[in-house]
C-alpha cells in the first residue's frame, strides 16, 4: 500500500479499518475492498491527503454505497476535505468524532480536542467544551475558522 | 572485440585518456618469463655446484682406489722379484759361510738363467770407510753390469748410500721397464747390499698406458720411477706441488688433494703408499677432465634451459595475449567512451573477473548512454515545458487592474514550469466574473486542463449566464477533456456593480474569505468564508448541477480568493506555513483595508519571507478584489 498503513478487522457483518499515513496518487484502494453492512473507519493516523488522493478516496467510498459507514477520530486534514470537497463525505457516511485543534499563542501550546457525536456535536448543532486549557492551565482557543471548520455539521 | 551502435552522444566533453607506458601484455610476458629464468638459473647454479662437489668426491674416491690398487700390485711385483732372487742371495751367503769367499757360486748363475726377468745381481760389501765394494756378480749377459755402472756412474754411489740407509731402494734410471733394486742384508758385522737388475714391464706398462688419469710411481723425493710416456720430467715436483713432497719426513699412507699442474691447470691428486721402500703411487687427473661430465651437463642444461625459455616465451605470449585481449578490448572501448561514444559494447566471453568487468562496463556504458539520452530528452522536455509556460502565462490576466468600482490584484507562481492553478477575471456587462481553480496535481497535465478551462471560460463569458450555469458548462468542458482522470476545484463569482451583490458557485474549492470592515479591529472571526454553497469538483461527474448563492457586498469589502497551495508554502526546513499563519497574515494584512494591490504585495512579502526561496510544494495562486469605498458606480 505504500504510504498508507491499513489494519483490517472483521467481526460478522462489521468491518473495522484503521488508517494511518498519507493518501496520495500512489494509493491503491482496490486492495482494501469495502464490504459489510457496517464499516467503521478509524482515521486518527492519517497525516495528509492531496487532490489525487481525494479523487481516489471518493471512488473508494463510492464502492460501499450499500453500507453504513462511520468515521471516527477524523483529523483536521480530513475535516478540511469534508468541508471543502463535495462528496468527500458520502451520504451513507457519518462522522462520529473528529479532532478540533486548539492553541495558546502566548504559551505556544497546541492540543487536539476530540469532538464526539452526541456530546460536543450532533446534526446542526455544536456544543464545544466551555474552556479548553493546556497542560499548564492556560486557556486555549480554537485554531480554526469556525464558520468553515464546522460547516459540515450544519448541513 | 568491440561493437558500436550508432554514433556517440554529441556534446559529451570528457577528459583525455592518459598515455600508456609498457603494455600490460608485455608486463605479463616479462613476469612469466623472468620467474622461470631466475628459478632455472638458480637451480642450475645450485645443481652444478652440488654435482661438481659430488663428482670431485667420486673422482677422488676412484683415483684413490686406482692408486691403492697399483700400489698393491707394485708391492706384489717387487716382493716377487725379491722372492725370485732369494736363492741367489742365499747362495752368496752360503758360499761366504762355507768358503769364506764373498762370491756367488755357479749355482747362482744357473738360478739367474732360469729367471728371465732378472738381468744381473751384484753383491756389494760396505767397507769400513763407508764405501761400497763389489764382491760378486752374476749376470745374464756379460758386461751388462759394467755398462750399467758406467751409465750410472754419477748416481750409483748415492743410490747405494741411500739403500744402506733405507734398507731397500728402487731406481729406474734406464728409461725403459728395467729397474735397479737395492736390497740390504746385515750378517754379523758385515753389511751386504744386492743390486738387482730386473724388468718390471708389467708395472711399467700399467703406468704408461694412457688412461683418463695419469699414474706415477715415485719415491719420497718425488723422483718418477714409472709414469706416463713422454712426460719428459723426472721429478714430480716439476709437474705439480704436493703436500707430501713438501715434507719428505711425513709418513704417507693414502690421501688426496687438489693441486695445480705445471701449466697452472688444477689437478685432482690421489696417492697411496706402495708398502715397498719409500715408493708412492700417485694418481692425477685434470680437474677439467674430471668435471667434463659436469661441463657436458651444463651445456645440455643450457640447451634445455634455452628451449624451456623459448617455450615459456611462446606460452607466455599466448597466455598474456589471451589475458590481455579482453583488457585490450576494454581499453579500446574506454578510449571510445573518452571520445564521447557511449553506445559501444565489449564482447568478452570469459567467465572470470575480466568477463565480469566487461559485463559491468557494458552495463555502465549502456547506463551512461541511457542517462545521456535521458538528459537530452529532459532538456527537450524542459524546452517544451518552457514553451508551455510561456503559453500558459497568456492564460492569466493582468495581475493589477482597477475596473469601475472594483480593484483587482493577484499573484500566481507555479510549483514547476507549468501549473494547475488558474485565475481570471472579465467584465460581462455590469458584471465582473471572477474565476479561480485548481486542477488535480500540478505540472503539464494540470496546465493543459487550465488551458481547457480558459478556452471554455472565454466562450462562457459571451453567453451571459450566471455562475451556476457557467460552472455547469465549465464542468462539461473539463469532463470532456480530462475524462475523469484530472479534476478541478473551482470557484466562480460574478460581482454585479449595480446591485453590489456577489453571486457565486463553488466546485469544492477553498472558500474565499470575505473581509468586511467592522466596528472594531479586524479579527479572525471577522473572516467570512463564502461557503454557503458547494458542489462536486469539475470533471467528477458530467451531469453535476451546480448551486449558486449571493451575498451583498458593502463598500470597502474585500474578498480573498486562493488555492490550497497558499497555506502549504514550505520553509527551507520543509515546515508548512499552515492555516494558522495564513489566517494570521490575512488579519494582519487586511486590518487597515489597504488597496488590493498593496494587500497582495504585503501578503506576498510575508509568505516569501517565510519561504525564503524554497521550492513550492504546490502552485500558489491568490487574488483580491476590493469593492470601492464609494459603493459602486
Amino acid at each position: 500500500m505504500g504510504k498508507l498503513d491499513v489494519k483490517k478487522e472483521t467481526a460478522g457483518d462489521r468491518l473495522n479499518l484503521i488508517l494511518a499515513g498519507t493518501i496520495d496518487e500512489d494509493i491503491d484502494f482496490n486492495q482494501i475492498p469495502l464490504s459489510g453492512g457496517q464499516i467503521d473507519i478509524q482515521m486518527s493516523g492519517i497525516k495528509s491527503i492531496n487532490s489525487c488522493g481525494i479523487r481516489e478516496w471518493i471512488k473508494w467510498m463510492g464502492t460501499a454505497a450499500a453500507s453504513q459507514i462511520t468515521w471516527h477520530e477524523c483529523p483536521k486534514v480530513i475535516v478540511d476535505q469534508i468541508n471543502m470537497v463535495e462528496g468527500f463525505l458520502p451520504a451513507n457516511a457519518k462522522v462520529m468524532s473528529f479532532f478540533v485543534p486548539y492553541y495558546n499563542d502566548d504559551a505556544g501550546s497546541e492540543k487536539n480536542v476530540l469532538f464526539r457525536y452526541g456530546t460536543e456535536f450532533k446534526e446542526g448543532s455544536l456544543n464545544p467544551p466551555a474552556d479548553v486549557k493546556d497542560d499548564d492551565g492556560n486557556a486555549m482557543e480554537m485554531d480554526v475558522i469556525e464558520a468553515k471548520y464546522f460547516k459540515f455539521i450544519k448541513k | 572485440m568491440i561493437r558500436t551502435g550508432r554514433g556517440g552522444v554529441e556534446g559529451a566533453i570528457l577528459g583525455t585518456v592518459k598515455r600508456r607506458g609498457i603494455s600490460l601484455r608485455y608486463k605479463i610476458l616479462i613476469l612469466l618469463t623472468t620467474i622461470p629464468v631466475l628459478t632455472l638459473a638458480a637451480y642450475l647454479v645450485l645443481a652444478m655446484r652440488v654435482f661438481e662437489s659430488d663428482k670431485i668426491a667420486y673422482v677422488f674416491d676412484s683415483t684413490s682406489n686406482m692408486s691403492g690398487t697399483l700400489a698393491t700390485q707394485v708391492k706384489t711385483q717387487l716382493n716377487s722379484v725379491l722372492i725370485t732372487c732369494k736363492p741367489i742371495f742365499q747362495d752368496y751367503f752360503s758360499t761366504f759361510s762355507r768358503t769364506g769367499q764373498r762370491a756367488f757360486s755357479p749355482a747362482a748363475g744357473v738360478s739367474l738363467q732360469q729367471e728371465p726377468l732378472i738381468g744381473a745381481v751384484a753383491a756389494y760389501r760396505v767397507k769400513e770407510d763407508g764405501g761400497f765394494e763389489q764382491t760378486s756378480l752374476v749376470e745374464r749377459e756379460p758386461g751388462l753390469w759394467s755398462r750399467i755402472l758406467e751409465s750410472q756412474r754419477a748416481t750409483i754411489s748415492a743410490d747405494f748410500g741411500l739403500a744402506q740407509k733405507q734398507g731397500r731402494l728402487l731406481r729406474a734410471p734406464f728409461g725403459d721397464d728395467r729397474v735397479l733394486l737395492f736390497e740390504k742384508f746385515e750378517t754379523g758385522q758385515e753389511t751386504t747390499i744386492f743390486a738387482v737388475v730386473t724388468s718390471l714391464s708389467e708395472i711399467s706398462e700399467m703406468f704408461k698406458t694412457a688412461m683418463s688419469q695419469q699414474m706415477y710411481l715415485i719415491d719420497r723425493s718425488g723422483s718418477i720411477l714409472f709414469g706416463p710416456q713422454d712426460t719428459g720430467v723426472r721429478n714430480l715436483r716439476d709437474l705439480m706441488s704436493l703436500s707430501i713432497l713438501a715434507d719428505p719426513g711425513k709418513k704417507v699412507v693414502q690421501g688426496a688433494e687438489t693441486s695445480n699442474g705445471a701449466d697452472g691447470r688444477p689437478l685432482l691428486v690421489s696417492y697411496s703408499n706402495a708398502g715397498f721402500g719409500d715408493l708412492i703411487v700417485v694418481s692425477t687427473v685434470s680437474r677439467e677432465k674430471a668435471l667434463s661430465a659436469v661441463s657436458m651437463l651444463l651445456r645440455k642444461s643450457l640447451i634445455f634451459f634455452v628451449i624451456l625459455i623459448c617455450l615459456t616465451v611462446v606460452i607466455s605470449l599466448i597466455a598474456s595475449g589471451t589475458i590481455t585481449r579482453a583488457l585490450t578490448s576494454l581499453f579500446a572501448a574506454t578510449q571510445k567512451v573518452s571520445e564521447g561514444q557511449f553506445d559501444i559494447r565489449v564482447d568478452v566471453t570469459s567467465n572470470d573477473e575480466v568477463g565480469a568487468l566487461a559485463d559491468n562496463f557494458n552495463v555502465m556504458a549502456a547506463e551512461v548512454s541511457r542517462l545521456l539520452e535521458q538528459t537530452a530528452e529532459k532538456a527537450r522536455m524542459e524546452s517544451e515545458l518552457q514553451t508551455a509556460k510561456t503559453v500558459q502565462e497568456t492564460l492569466f490576466p493582468e495581475t493589477r487592474s482597477r475596473l469601475p468600482g472594483l480593484e483587482i490584484a493577484g499573484f500566481y507562481e507555479p510549483a514547476s514550469e507549468c501549473g494547475g492553478d488558474w485565475w481570471h477575471y472579465c467584465e460581462v456587462g455590469q458584471r465582473v466574473f471572477l474565476w479561480i481553480g485548481d486542477a488535480t496535481g500540478h505540472g503539464a497535465p494540470a496546465a493543459l486542463i487550465t488551458s481547457a478551462a480558459k478556452s471554455a471560460a472565454t466562450i462562457i463569458e459571451s453567453m451571459n449566464v450566471n455562475p451556476a450555469q457557467a460552472m455547469t458548462f465549465l464542468n462539461k468542458a473539463i469532463c470532456e477533456v480530462s475524462r475523469g482522470r484530472i479534476m478541478m476545484t473551482f470557484f466562480l463569482a460574478a460581482f454585479d456593480r449595480r446591485t453590489q451583490t456577489l453571486t457565486y458557485a463553488n466546485a469544492s474549492h477553498e472558500a474565499p474569505f470575505l473581509i468586511r470592515r467592522g466596528e472594531s479591529e479586524l479579527k479572525k472571526r471577522d473572516l467570512i468564508p463564502l461557503n454557503e454553497v458547494n458542489s462536486p469538483r469539475l470533471g467528477q461527474a458530467k451531469d453535476t448541477e451546480y448551486q449558486e448563492t449571493s451575498v451583498q457586498l458593502q463598500p470597502g469589502d474585500m474578498i480573498f480568493f486562493y488555492t490550497d497551495g497558499v497555506p502549504d508554502v514550505r520553509s527551507p526546513g520543509n515546515e508548512a506555513w499552515g492555516e494558522r499563519e495564513f489566517i494570521r497574515t490575512l488579519v494582519s494584512v487586511y486590518k487597515d483595508f489597504p488597496s488590493a494591490e498593496d494587500s497582495v504585495e504585503r501578503f506576498v512579502g510575508t509568505f516569501q519571507s517565510f519561504r525564503q526561496g524554497s521550492q513550492l510544494a504546490d502552485d500558489v495562486t491568490f487574488f483580491v478584489i476590493k469593492n470601492e469605498e464609494s459603493g459602486g458606480v
